[in-house]
């Protein structure tokens, strides 16, 4: 075993090496001081940290499907926001001017209210979940913000001045877009932070869900924009694509419907392909640390608290 | 690979270096490990100093890279007409049985199956590489008779030709995506590297991204091939115990349906689902005829 492991430890070095050399001055610099940076934060955070962070994004998606399914937060239906095993002793929603119960999305495509509906039981399983797991460690919900959060959104990434999500079927499928590939990338890269066997799968199976949940919306998404281009659906996934990709400070790990030219098994790019899966040029689905998430949820690309958490997430990564 | 991806993967690459040379200079560190809670898919941990198994990281990606070159030779097949090139499966490569391109009817279909085809390419280009000498060849894949036993032990019907239209091909890709989650989900924690275990969770999401594209496309092809899936899913569930969420409009994601969390399962679970077999100890059969290249090929006993 040793031995193996030695012998891949050199491989990825050599490997590591490699790319460092093909990398400008610039990227060197910012690499180092990535990692400067990320020792720092391994060096304080157990198992229960990252949990919570992953409880305080589950609240966010939580309340987002529940509003838009039945016009209520996960509270009116007894799933419990209070620090530990507390029912109560969470923090607010704001939600638009017209009330908790507006929210609920007048569906005209049946197959859409099923997904949504199906998601949040889902989205309120994994809180259920997080906080049975963390047990009295349990951070509370914090104040969440699904009006203000999703005007600014919309302003910066240039789609207009407002945005309801729960306006219409087409808009709750972009404000679910909005949520469910940054699931992926925070589950993703917390997985290998985690120390447990039992947390590590626990966070790889969530991981899968909201990866299911991401591919069914950029799905429909996309069907709906090949059915009717002149709506540019996909123009406002790229957007916000875009939008994430910036604030994360990459520029570069986000990419909304599209197509591209692939070779496929031959050696000239002819193929028309669509883009539902949102990965890297190996198609491994991206990855993002705890900040580059916080910055996106935030809505700030220092790291500010806003965007939808207006206070901030509860607990020791925020 | 992304920067940041990299800068963590070396430090943690590092720092587990250093955590392993320690717990092997002293038994400390015996008791955390003893201590490290199990899913209910894995054998309990009894053995500190081999947690797992006897297999290794190595075993593992092969293991997946198997499963990689079968969903690559189907959807490059089903896209193309054409399968893997030499270049992409090594030395000796096993003989693909049947196959074609499926006729579709619109851009929206080639699209999709475009994307899935260049995406496994990838998965079996990317763990080609990271293999390196250690990668197994493709074995000999069957993608005819293995179909129509399946769809006999499904109660589909005497045979069944996935290339036939873009809906047959949906449910023909049914068959392999939600058991790539499965494979996936069931493998990661088993890594020890975190290199490896990054990627295999990102291979995994990925897997997830498709399997919710082809069950929300089947839906739409209708009750008969939503019919055909869920006759897929119940052979599955038989053969690999259990793990299995049938299609409907409200049960798009496979998953427990007690935590909202996907299903994992062994090596040996999914080998008997891609050998359509329920027995023990069995080396080959369905999809591959041959067996799996590589250490892990058998079925448990």
């Amino acid at each position: 075993m040793a031995t193996t492991e030695t012998q891949i430890l050199d491989e990825v070095i050599v490997s590591s090496r490699r790319r460092l050399m093909m990398m400008s001055g610039t990227a060197l610099a910012g690499l180092m001081l990535g990692n400067a940076t990320k020792a720092h934060a391994q060096s304080t955070l157990a198992d229960a940290d990252y949990l919570n962070f992953a409880l305080n994004l589950e609240y966010l998606e939580a309340q987002f499907y529940t509003l838009a399914s039945i016009g209520q937060t996960i509270d009116q239906i007894a799933i419990g926001i209070g620090p530990g095993a507390a029912a109560t002793g969470g923090g607010t929603v704001t939600v638009k001017p017209s009330g908790v119960a507006s929210c609920k999305v007048p569906f005209t495509i049946p197959v859409v209210a099923s997904y949504a509906s199906e998601i949040a039981s889902e989205e309120q399983k994994h809180v259920k979940f997080l906080r049975g797991a963390l047990g009295s460690s349990a951070v509370a919900m914090p104040n969440i913000d699904l009006y203000n959060s999703f005007n600014a959104a919309a302003a910066a990434a240039g789609i207009g001045p407002a945005f309801d999500p729960f306006a219409n079927d087409i808009n709750f499928l972009l404000g679910s877009y909005i949520f469910e590939d940054v699931g992926v990338t925070a589950y993703h890269g917390a997985a290998g932070l985690l120390t447990s066997t039992a947390n590590l799968s626990a966070a790889a199976g969530i991981e899968a869900v909201e990866a299911y949940h991401a591919g069914l919306i950029r799905t429909v998404l996309w069907g709906l924009d090949q059915a009717t281009p002149a709506a540019g659906i996909a123009g406002i996934t790229i957007k916000i694509s875009n939008l994430r990709a910036a604030l994360d400070g990459t520029n570069s790990d986000d990419i909304g419907l599209t197509t591209v030219q692939d070779a496929l098994n031959g050696s000239t790019s002819n193929y028309t392909a669509s883009t539902i899966v949102n990965a890297d040029s190996n198609t491994i689905a991206f990855s993002r640390t705890t900040q580059q998430v916080l910055n996106i949820v935030y809505a700030s690309s220092t790291g500010a608290k806003g965007g939808f958490f207006p206070g901030g997430l509860n607990g020791n990564v925020n | 690979m992304q920067r940041g991806t990299l800068v963590r993967n070396v430090d943690e690459l590092i720092q587990k270096a250093l955590t392993r040379r320690n717990f092997l200079a002293g038994a400390s560190s015996a008791a955390t490990l003893a201590a490290v809670g199990c899913s209910k898919t894995f054998q309990p941990q009894t053995v500190p100093v081999a947690p797992t198994s006897t297999f290794n990281d190595v075993d593992y990606l092969n293991f997946a890279l198997n499963l990689e070159y079968l969903e690559a030779s189907y959807y490059l097949i089903a896209a193309t007409g054409s399968g893997l090139e030499a270049a992409d499966s090594g030395s000796g490569a096993g003989a693909v049985t049947g196959g074609a391109q499926v006729p579709f009817t619109s851009k929206i279909q080639q699209e999709y199956a475009y994307e899935i085809a260049q995406d496994e390419l990838n998965h079996v280009r990317f763990l080609r590489s990271a293999l390196g000498s250690s990668a197994v060849s493709a074995p000999a894949i069957d993608l005819q008779n293995s179909f129509n036993a399946a769809a006999a032990a499904a109660g589909i019907g005497p045979s069944f030709n996935p290339f036939a239209s873009f809906d047959t091909f949906l449910v023909g890709a049914f068959v392999f995506e939600d058991v790539g989650v499965t494979a996936y989900h069931g493998a990661a924690p088993l890594l020890t590297n975190k290199t490896y275990l990054g990627a295999a969770a990102g291979i995994m999401a990925v897997e997830a991204y498709h399997a919710a594209e082809v069950r929300a496309l089947v839906l739409q092809a209708g009750s008969a091939y939503v019919g055909y899936a869920n006759q897929i899913s119940a052979l599955r569930a038989t053969l690999g115990g259990g793990n299995e969420t049938s299609l409907s409009a409200t049960s798009i994601v496979a998953c427990d349906p007690t935590n909202a969390i996907a299903y994992a399962r062994t090596t040996s679970e999914v080998l008997q689902i891609v050998y359509a077999t329920s027995d023990g100890g069995v080396t080959s059969g369905g999809f591959f005829p041959a067996g799996l290249n590589g250490n892990i090929h058998s079925t448990n006993p």
